[in-house]
């Protein structure tokens, strides 16, 4: 059980890494438009090339 | 009308459009052709057919570019261009600081509004389109806002090149300024938005780390205990410091007035429960908290979330009002001597300045007509679908559309004076008043809280006398078992519950507290044209009077209407033949069509304007006037030996309007119909659809007035309306409801925007607040039931602060997932039947 010890503080600091990552993607407005990348990804330049 | 051409028959292009010749629609907007379809051009090897001349254009400049891949990627028909603004375009040129910003010293930033975006391909086609451009060092389509941003490099390539780019592609793009407002509104969201996730990841978390806590059945070992402790409060650090920072404000900034807000108990509540949590992690054991503080807040700001991503989608609407009211005119100040013009801003416009309004702008301010005649659209400030005749005398109204052609205009008023700024600010006035339920609930709790904070100190008081060493232990526990989230959370998560699931099915709710209103309405007022009807006109009935038959004075009507731009020209489009074709045709305005056909001369129009040609007696005409029906319009075509056809026009009400209704009447409330126009034709859309109570020729005052009445006598009254004439009922009604199609101003004022372009949802609307209003006291009860044994309970010792906290938790939850239950359920033949209403209509 003494894993616990390095365990938990080890995921205490992933969840703040993720918590601030997610923050990140937040501030530069990554979720400011849910539709046009879903669409966008379908009509790449190399799927459309005739 | 602005904006609808690229809703058009939205959900039915589930797959790629197989847009085809052979179909007999236009390949680039998939509107039927005519029947004798005249613009042809090889697009991708293959003979393809349009609709009118600006789709081929834009086909073939689609085609010339290299984007044709556009056809193959798109799901949705490719709205009908706009007619070309060059003219406008270019003023934009000559202030660029109005319209872009500097991002560098060679490259500029500029934001455009974009109509007629009906899918990802469209929004590949513009970024490729202009993103080639040289000049352009990069174009970005927001899908979801509407918006396109471009840099460029003013020294190589001008707005007004860029504008034309979009145009050519087929779209229509205005630039505009993003307001302060709107910046600070969408930090404001995006905060939330992060505020709310770090609290749900750490809610996540700690949630895990309390489990061992309640499973385990002979404890947890001490050192394991201290260790999840002490990750729980690193983890909950963020959600106190960041997350829950809004609460600490708004509480802080109660208390200062002293005011006790919903924040305060919230922010009592939390800070009690973390600074008990932390004391005891610190000291090394004792009861912790943090699992409860974390759900508490992660839970109320999704609720907060979701509250203020609906609001922001209504109120993006306000922007689009802007647009309808030019930024410039076009002044000329030597008129009558000289027709020259100068471009000013409309703003600085004054009484008594002479301007000049070219065929397709907007008016920019009140004014009366000195030289030129044309129809003028005013559907934006009265509500008025059809285009208007106007002459040398007539008035025209800040932004109306001019149709035609060119207007000399004297400005009477412009800017704050203009009637479009008198009925916002009517609006404003009328919104200002209206009954706060919010407030209600908030002074509702505050008492709660008094309350609490004063049995809190009375109970700290007795138990330091009668045994101190429970005293800490007894006020926390107090504190944190009426800890009034069950209160504070029963109505936000009923509201964002609800809100949650009427945004799926394509309502938004601009006002929280707009539900309760709903859940009270007993008279539901529809406006007719555009709300119960589609605002197309449509020939009901043809009646022949002379020897001609029935296809034949079609076409005939056909050939002239296509020299007219009226709506109820656009009645006789499909009749077209391409083979009768009018010669010398002159649109007289406010009249008709007059034209020789076949060598002879034919009119179209009024009775009195066709009469005067067929030198039919006003007998003859009344005689073929009994032939329309009162509830529609009648056209009458003649030549010189006499009349030849009356055509009875109406507008179409709406697939679903029926349904509605009687679904409306079902759930016991009144329908009602208020109208601007005829009363005949009101009565007679009121017999169709099964509407009782029936007013015509009703001006919005006239409207706001009968609404009032109305709730002077007791009724909860919801208006459905779609024009700025409705914009002061709108504000009247307790609670306002508008759909997709309606002009933005309307869709600003209301508290419900349904975004499908149906009636169908309204019912459903009106049910889904019955629903949340009885969870809500559902909520509620449990709350205050819970509250009522639990306070005194912990009062008097009987609560440990574990036992406090699980009681909280579970509290919270079951009010939780009661509220839940308005997210589920229901997905059933309501929500398949509005879908399939939907796609047909």
């Amino acid at each position: 059980m003494d894993a616990l010890f390095l365990l938990i503080p080890l995921s205490v600091v992933l969840i703040l890494a993720i918590g601030v990552v997610f923050w990140w993607s937040v501030a530069s407005g990554q979720y400011e438009d849910l539709e046009g990348p879903a669409e966008r990804i379908l009509t790449d330049d190399e799927h459309l090339a005739p | 009308m602005f904006g609808v051409s690229g809703k058009r028959a939205a959900g039915t292009f589930a797959a790629p459009v197989a847009a085809d010749a052979r179909t007999g629609v236009c390949f680039h907007c998939a509107t039927p052709n005519p029947p004798a379809a005249r613009w042809h051009a090889t697009i991708r090897g293959e003979d393809r057919v349009f609709c009118c001349a600006g789709c081929l254009a834009v086909a073939q400049a689609i085609d010339a570019a290299g984007l044709d891949a556009f056809y193959t990627a798109r799901t949705a028909p490719a709205p009908r261009p706009a007619p070309n603004d060059a003219d406008l375009w270019t003023r934009y040129d000559a202030a660029p600081a109005d319209w872009s910003r500097a991002r560098s010293d060679h490259a500029r930033e500029v934001s455009l509004l974009v109509e007629g975006l009906t899918c990802g391909a469209c929004v590949w086609l513009i970024e490729r389109g202009v993103g080639r451009r040289r000049g352009v060092l990069e174009a970005r389509v927001n899908f979801a806002m509407r918006r396109a941003t471009v840099v460029f490099d003013p020294d190589r390539i001008r707005l007004s090149e860029i504008l034309g780019e979009v145009a050519a592609l087929g779209y229509r793009a205005y630039p505009y300024d993003p307001r302060q407002r709107e910046i600070s509104a969408r930090r404001e969201a995006k905060a939330l938005l992060a505020r709310t996730a770090v609290a749900w990841l750490a809610m996540m978390q700690v949630m895990m780390l309390a489990l061992p806590g309640y499973v385990s059945d002979d404890g947890v070992a001490p050192s394991h205990q201290r260790l999840l402790d002490w990750a729980s409060l690193v983890l909950t650090l963020p959600v106190i410091g960041y997350c829950a920072w809004p609460f600490f404000r708004g509480a802080w900034r109660d208390l200062r007035i002293l005011h006790l807000g919903m924040d305060v108990p919230v922010a009592i509540g939390l800070a009690a429960a973390f600074v008990a949590s932390a004391l005891a992690t610190l000291r090394g054991g004792g009861a912790v908290y943090y699992d409860s503080v974390t759900m508490f807040v992660a839970l109320i700001l999704a609720a907060r979330y979701l509250e203020t991503t609906a609001r922001q989608r209504a109120g993006a609407a306000i922007e689009r009002v802007a647009r309808h009211l030019p930024a410039t005119a076009e002044r000329c100040p030597r008129w009558p001597i000289a027709r020259e013009t100068d471009v000013v801003a409309a703003a600085a416009l004054e009484p008594g300045d002479v301007i000049l309004i070219r065929p397709g702008a907007s008016v920019p301010a009140d004014g009366a007509i000195v030289d030129g005649d044309s129809y003028v659209e005013e559907a934006f400030v009265t509500g008025e679908s059809r285009p208007i005749a106007r002459r040398v005398g007539d008035r025209v109204l800040a932004g109306s559309l001019n149709r035609d052609r060119a207007l000399v205009v004297q400005v009477e008023a412009a800017g704050e004076a203009t009637r479009l700024a008198a009925i916002v600010r009517l609006t404003e006035r009328a919104a200002s008043a209206r009954p706060r339920v919010a407030h209600i609930a908030d002074r509702a709790a505050g008492w709660f809280v008094g309350a609490l904070l004063l049995l809190a100190l009375i109970t700290a008081l007795v138990w330091s006398q009668a045994d101190p060493a429970r005293m800490l232990a007894i006020t926390f526990a107090l504190l944190v078992v009426s800890c009034p989230c069950a209160l504070s959370l029963a109505t936000p998560a009923a509201i964002a519950a609800a809100t949650g699931a009427l945004a799926r099915r394509q309502v938004v709710l601009a006002r929280p507290d707009a539900l309760e209103a709903l859940s009270h309405v007993t008279h539901v007022v529809f406006d007719k044209t555009g709300t119960l009807t589609h605002g197309r006109t449509a020939i009901e009935n043809v009646t022949t009077l002379g020897e001609f038959d029935r296809a034949h004075v079609l076409a005939i009507a056909a050939a002239l209407e296509a020299f007219s731009e009226h709506p109820l020209a656009h009645a006789f489009r499909p009749f077209d033949t391409g083979t009768v074709i009018g010669e010398g045709c002159t649109v007289v305005a406010g009249h008709g069509v007059a034209g020789s056909i076949e060598g002879q001369l034919w009119r179209i129009g009024r009775a009195e304007f066709v009469g005067a040609l067929a030198g039919a007696s006003e007998a003859q005409l009344n005689l073929a006037l009994r032939k329309v029906s009162p509830r529609a319009t009648p056209v009458f075509l003649g030549n010189e030996a006499g009349l030849a056809a009356v055509f009875a026009c109406t507008d179409t009400p709406r697939a679903n309007a029926r349904r509605t209704i009687d679904r409306l009447v079902a759930q016991g409330v009144e329908p009602l119909l208020f109208s601007g126009d005829r009363e005949a034709v009101a009565t007679a859309l009121g017999a169709t659809l099964g509407i009782a109570s029936v007013r015509g020729d009703m001006t919005p005052e006239d409207k706001r007035a009968a609404i009032a009445a109305m709730q002077a006598r007791g009724a909860v009254v919801a208006m459905v309306g779609d024009g700025v004439n409705d914009a002061p009922a709108l504000a009247q009604a307790q609670v306002s409801l508008s759909l997709a199609s309606a002009t933005p101003l309307a869709q600003w004022t209301a508290d419900v925007v349904v975004l499908a372009d149906t009636l169908s949802p309204i019912a459903l609307i009106l049910d889904k607040a019955r629903r949340t209003r009885r969870v809500m006291y559902e909520n509620l009860g449990w709350a205050t039931l819970y509250n009522l044994i639990a306070i005194p309970a912990a009062a008097l010792g009987f609560v440990t602060p574990l036992a406090a906290a699980i009681g909280m938790s579970a509290s919270s939850l079951v009010v939780v997932l009661n509220a839940l239950r308005l997210a589920r359920g229901e997905r059933d033949r309501e929500m398949r039947r509005g879908h399939h209403a939907i796609v047909k209509g």
